[in-house]
């Protein structure tokens, strides 16, 4: 890794040391956005000869912050932008552009849905993450123990999760359950065990084979992940995927943003488990 | 230089290269995990938590699944391996072994992922029906990963041990039917016996297959951290779902470890364990394969 990085350095000083008028496209912020966006990064450098530098330092709050500060051109966040942001930088025009959303649903084997679990509370779902409840009886449901595959950590599902759970990411506690990387290995793991739960990204919940629960929030109200309540912002598991940049975008910035929005751009965010900006509009599933 | 000369300095050259090759893997893997030793000492082979985010890194419940699927692959493969080899070796005429080897041997070079898979569509679901009784909570257990394993290197076994087998002289055959033995006879005193140092490596060499396999053990054995078992003698916990140290070094943690220079020696000290047990378990395969065919030299 060391060689490796000094080769990096190596490559990115002669880099700098030549074609300095060129502008570098500069790109920071959420790593949850930067999955499709460095892979896009990637092609327009090697299709365009764009010059594109993307980095996820301090995530969304440092793409927004490098922005107000005029260090980069694009910001990528996975959390809207406050008041706040926008007071601290009055003179910037943040201008956010959707890309996409990333919506996350706790399914369950046909057995617990058939049980009578649709679904769950914040506090319920944590009584299960911290091993208080290991029986389904302890949620209302069916006498069968909970077979939890955790989605494995490092992957934006597993982000949304924990954020919504524990505010943060870094709060959620260290745990062991079973764990499971890709969106098919996850549905097909569920579907074949009695008295699963997993986080699945909510495209691929398809209600046959797995079954996506409601979210019970303190008043007792029930929102399930369907895309109508995932675009009307009802649905709590879920982030709007956005570029910013300041007023409208420009030049390379402009080439990037619209590249993210097009077919292309938009494939990869689906590679990468999100939900198209096309989808946000579609019929409820 | 004389050819004789060209060919011997180019054979030690080419020996070099791959000497080379290995030591700078070794001592590359070695050097990167430098970080985690200093930190956990010992601990981190005898530890049994390992949690990234605390930071804590303890492997010894990888390494108990990686020797726990390993071994089970062998005692379920080698009496079946075995079995056939006598079968291709001491009965079979020459043109219908030489078929039946190569299908084997066209087994053996089947992708790994390929066997992951039907582990996953099938027996996955075979070992969770078949063991509901037990109280298992899923398909993914290391039971499941030493069966697939056993599939895996059953070809290895099998074709290794024939060999080592037909490397025993006919002489000593005939010899032992002219003394009266009979068919089975011969073979359990004296075929066996004489193609033994031969059989272990190439046992060996099915377990170090064992040991080494990622994407199918990855896809089946529930990559289920910190399941230390409380009696290792137990073969209950061999219905639970674990972690091999392949298993993890396949997962996410690799591309989250990368940047956080603990964790990724911690990562790499995974790398510098495996290497060790199967640099171990096939230098011992290649010590005793050279013992056996000094001895029918």
């Amino acid at each position: 890794v060391l060689l490796m990085r000094a080769a990096v350095w190596t490559l990115a000083a002669l880099g700098l040391a030549g074609p300095l008028s060129a502008e570098v496209l500069k790109i920071n912020g959420s790593t949850t956005v930067n999955l499709a966006a460095a892979e896009a990064a990637e092609i327009l450098k090697a299709e365009k000869g764009l010059q594109v530098q993307v980095d996820t330092q301090g995530g969304s709050s440092g793409g927004i912050s490098m922005l107000g500060d005029g260090l980069v051109q694009i910001g990528m966040i996975s959390k809207p932008l406050s008041d706040a942001d926008r007071a601290k930088y009055p003179k910037v025009k943040f201008n956010p552009i959707a890309v996409g959303e990333d919506a996350v649903a706790l399914i369950v084997s046909p057995d617990v849905w058939q049980g009578g679990v649709h679904a769950l509370s914040q506090a319920q779902m944590r009584d299960i993450y911290e091993g208080r409840v290991t029986n389904w009886k302890g949620v209302g449901g069916p006498d069968q123990r909970i077979v939890f595959f955790n989605k494995e950590p490092g992957r934006g599902t597993w982000e949304v999760f924990a954020h919504w759970l524990y505010g943060d990411a870094k709060k959620a506690p260290p745990v062991s359950f079973r764990e499971v990387g890709a969106n098919e290995e996850a549905r097909n793991k569920v579907a074949s065990t009695r008295g699963a739960l997993s986080q699945l990204s909510a495209s691929w919940a398809d209600g046959k084979t797995v079954y996506a629960l409601g979210l019970k929030d303190d008043a007792g109200s029930v929102a399930e992940p369907t895309s109508a309540n995932i675009r009307a912002g009802r649905y709590p598991m879920s982030r709007t995927l956005a570029l910013v940049t300041n007023g409208s975008p420009q030049g390379d910035a402009k080439a990037f943003v619209e590249f993210m929005l097009g077919k292309r751009g938009q494939d990869l965010m689906r590679k990468h488990g999100y939900l198209g900006v096309d989808e946000l509009g579609g019929a409820g599933k | 230089v004389r050819p004789p000369e060209a060919t011997r300095l180019l054979s030690y050259a080419f020996s070099a290269v791959t000497a080379a090759f290995l030591a700078a893997l070794a001592s590359l893997l070695a050097w990167q995990s430098v970080a985690v030793w200093r930190r956990e000492g010992l601990g981190y082979l005898t530890g049994t938590r390992w949690f990234f985010r605390v930071p804590e890194f303890g492997a010894a419940p990888m390494v108990y699944g990686t020797l726990a699927v390993a071994v089970l692959a062998l005692l379920l493969a080698a009496p079946v391996a075995l079995g056939a080899a006598v079968f291709t070796a001491e009965y079979l005429a020459p043109r219908p072994r030489a078929l039946v080897k190569s299908l084997v041997e066209l087994l053996a070079g089947v992708p790994s992922v390929v066997y992951g898979l039907l582990g996953v569509l099938l027996l996955r679901d075979w070992v969770y029906r078949l063991l509901e009784r037990f109280d298992v909570l899923s398909g993914d257990t290391l039971l499941t990963a030493g069966v697939l394993l056993a599939v895996m290197v059953l070809p290895t076994i099998m074709t290794l041990s024939d060999d080592a087998l037909r490397a025993v002289p006919g002489v000593q055959r005939e010899a032992a039917r002219s003394l009266g033995m009979t068919r089975a006879e011969a073979i359990l005193r004296v075929s066996l016996p004489a193609a033994a140092p031969g059989i272990v490596a190439a046992l060996l060499l099915g377990l170090g297959r064992a040991l080494g396999e990622t994407i199918a053990v990855f896809l089946v054995v529930g990559r289920q951290d910190n399941q230390w078992p409380q009696r290792l003698a137990s073969l209950r916990p061999l219905l639970d779902s674990g972690q091999t140290l392949t298993s993890k070094l396949g997962g996410s943690e690799t591309h989250i470890a990368y940047g956080d220079p603990l964790h990724w020696a911690a990562m790499a000290g995974l790398g510098v364990i495996l290497l060790a047990l199967v640099g171990t378990v096939t230098l011992a395969a290649a010590w005793l394969a050279r013992r056996g065919s000094a001895a029918h030299a």
